[in-house]
């Protein structure tokens, strides 16, 4: 309590907000010390518990993208995916107005090669990391009509032999941080009745083990 | 005979610990917030710079963001005025929208899902939306069919609104998605 009055002390007299301050002190230093001791301790293990759960979330959801793409794909494996409707998504807050395909890989084997063929409209081709991070996205207007890329790991870029890289210039190489994660290829359906066709094009998308 | 108010305490701090992280995966897509009126968006959220609340909250939920080099998302789930918009309500959404390649609108209900509806119509994209002389749009949410843009709301009381924007060129290092002008939400009539 002596510490609570020497710090009223130290503040300098002042207006009706400080006086409400200095009120909820002296209420507050009314109460037992062992009260406001377990409240301070409680906060503070609050907010390392709460810091903690937070960074440790990405690794321990069990329903994240990566876990429910895997119950319907098979590794380095180009799967379209079921349109979103009101009783059914695959994942949450998908666009309706595109068709998606993805493709969950492991890159523990060799690379990947992805190929996305161009559709009627806008088509992106987005790299995330099986926790779920976006780390590239190029679409159909970056990289010309067909996307053909090599996701790897970057030491497997580092394996890459000298005389490869520098006839790998028309060749987009993207390094991925993980060695599993999830390629998604969205395609856009301008009008509902250019969907079958859109998604017929994008059929024709693949990926798997370079050779 | 001092352990009992220890263990309370603790309990007291995961409860509370926990109860926040509840609350921020659930309620929160990430701290990196970009307002424009009603309208909520989250840049760093589909890039590697993700901040742990926003990567805490896609990884629960299992969405796959749109990468920010791909499109950027805005949610509103309130109008112009910062009332929650009301699916039983007739509800406007007018202006002329931001530089994009191309954009959608869809209508979720408060849990995210679509909202069923006999048209099967979910949302506009920028090709389907017919658009004023001015080049702006006027979409209208509403339980019952009207003419022009209109999105059927199945009369929830809750209903959120999204628009995405694809291949735009955005700048958010200099905070000029704070000032970019995104259409205008306004009540217009209620049931």
């Amino acid at each position: 309590m002596s510490m609570i009055d020497a710090l009223r002390h130290r503040l300098p007299p002042a207006g009706p907000a400080r006086r409400r301050v200095e009120s909820l002190w002296a209420r507050l230093a009314r109460w037992p010390a062992g009260i406001l001791l377990s409240a301070a301790v409680a906060v503070v293990l609050a907010g390392i518990a709460h810091i903690i759960s937070i960074l440790a979330m990405p690794a321990l959801a069990e329903r994240n993208a990566y876990a429910r793409l895997s119950e319907l794909a098979e590794s380095n494996q180009m799967v379209m995916l079921a349109d979103p409707t009101p009783q059914e998504s695959v994942l949450p807050m998908m666009d309706p107005a595109f068709v998606s395909a993805v493709c969950l890989y492991d890159l523990t084997q060799r690379p990947l090669k992805v190929r996305v063929p161009a559709t009627a409209d806008y088509t992106s081709v987005s790299f995330y990391t099986a926790e779920g991070l976006a780390f590239y996205a190029l679409s159909d207007q970056a990289a010309g009509a067909v996307v053909e890329l090599d996701l790897m790991t970057p030491a497997q870029k580092a394996a890459l032999p000298e005389d490869e890289e520098i006839t790998a210039a028309d060749r987009l190489v993207i390094v991925s941080p993980t060695t599993e994660g999830v390629v998604m290829v969205r395609a856009f359906v301008r009008e509902r009745g250019l969907r079958a066709g859109v998604r017929k094009q994008l059929e024709a998308a693949g990926c798997g083990e370079a050779g | 005979m001092r352990l009992l108010p220890l263990a309370f305490t603790l309990l007291a701090a995961t409860v509370l610990g926990l109860g926040v992280t509840w609350f921020a995966v659930t309620e929160s897509r990430g701290l990196d917030v970009v307002r424009s009126g009603p309208w909520q968006g989250w840049p760093r959220a589909g890039t590697v710079k993700a901040d742990p609340y926003a990567r805490a909250a896609l990884a629960r939920s299992g969405e796959l963001p749109i990468e920010l080099a791909d499109g950027l998302l805005f949610l509103a789930s309130s109008d112009d005025q910062g009332r929650p918009i009301d699916g039983r309500c007739v509800t406007r959404i007018v202006g002329v929208l931001p530089q994009a390649r191309l954009w959608t609108l869809t209508l979720m209900d408060a849990d995210g899902r679509l909202i069923p509806n006999d048209a099967g119509r979910y949302g506009f994209t920028s090709a389907e939306v017919v658009y004023s002389d001015s080049g702006a749009i006027d979409v209208r949410l509403s339980p019952r069919a009207r003419a022009g843009n209109w999105l059927p709301t199945g009369a929830r009381s809750r209903v959120k609104v999204v628009l995405r924007l694809y291949d735009a060129p955005f700048s958010f290092a200099s905070g000029a998605g704070d000032a970019m002008a995104l259409p205008r939400i306004e009540r217009e009539a209620c049931l």
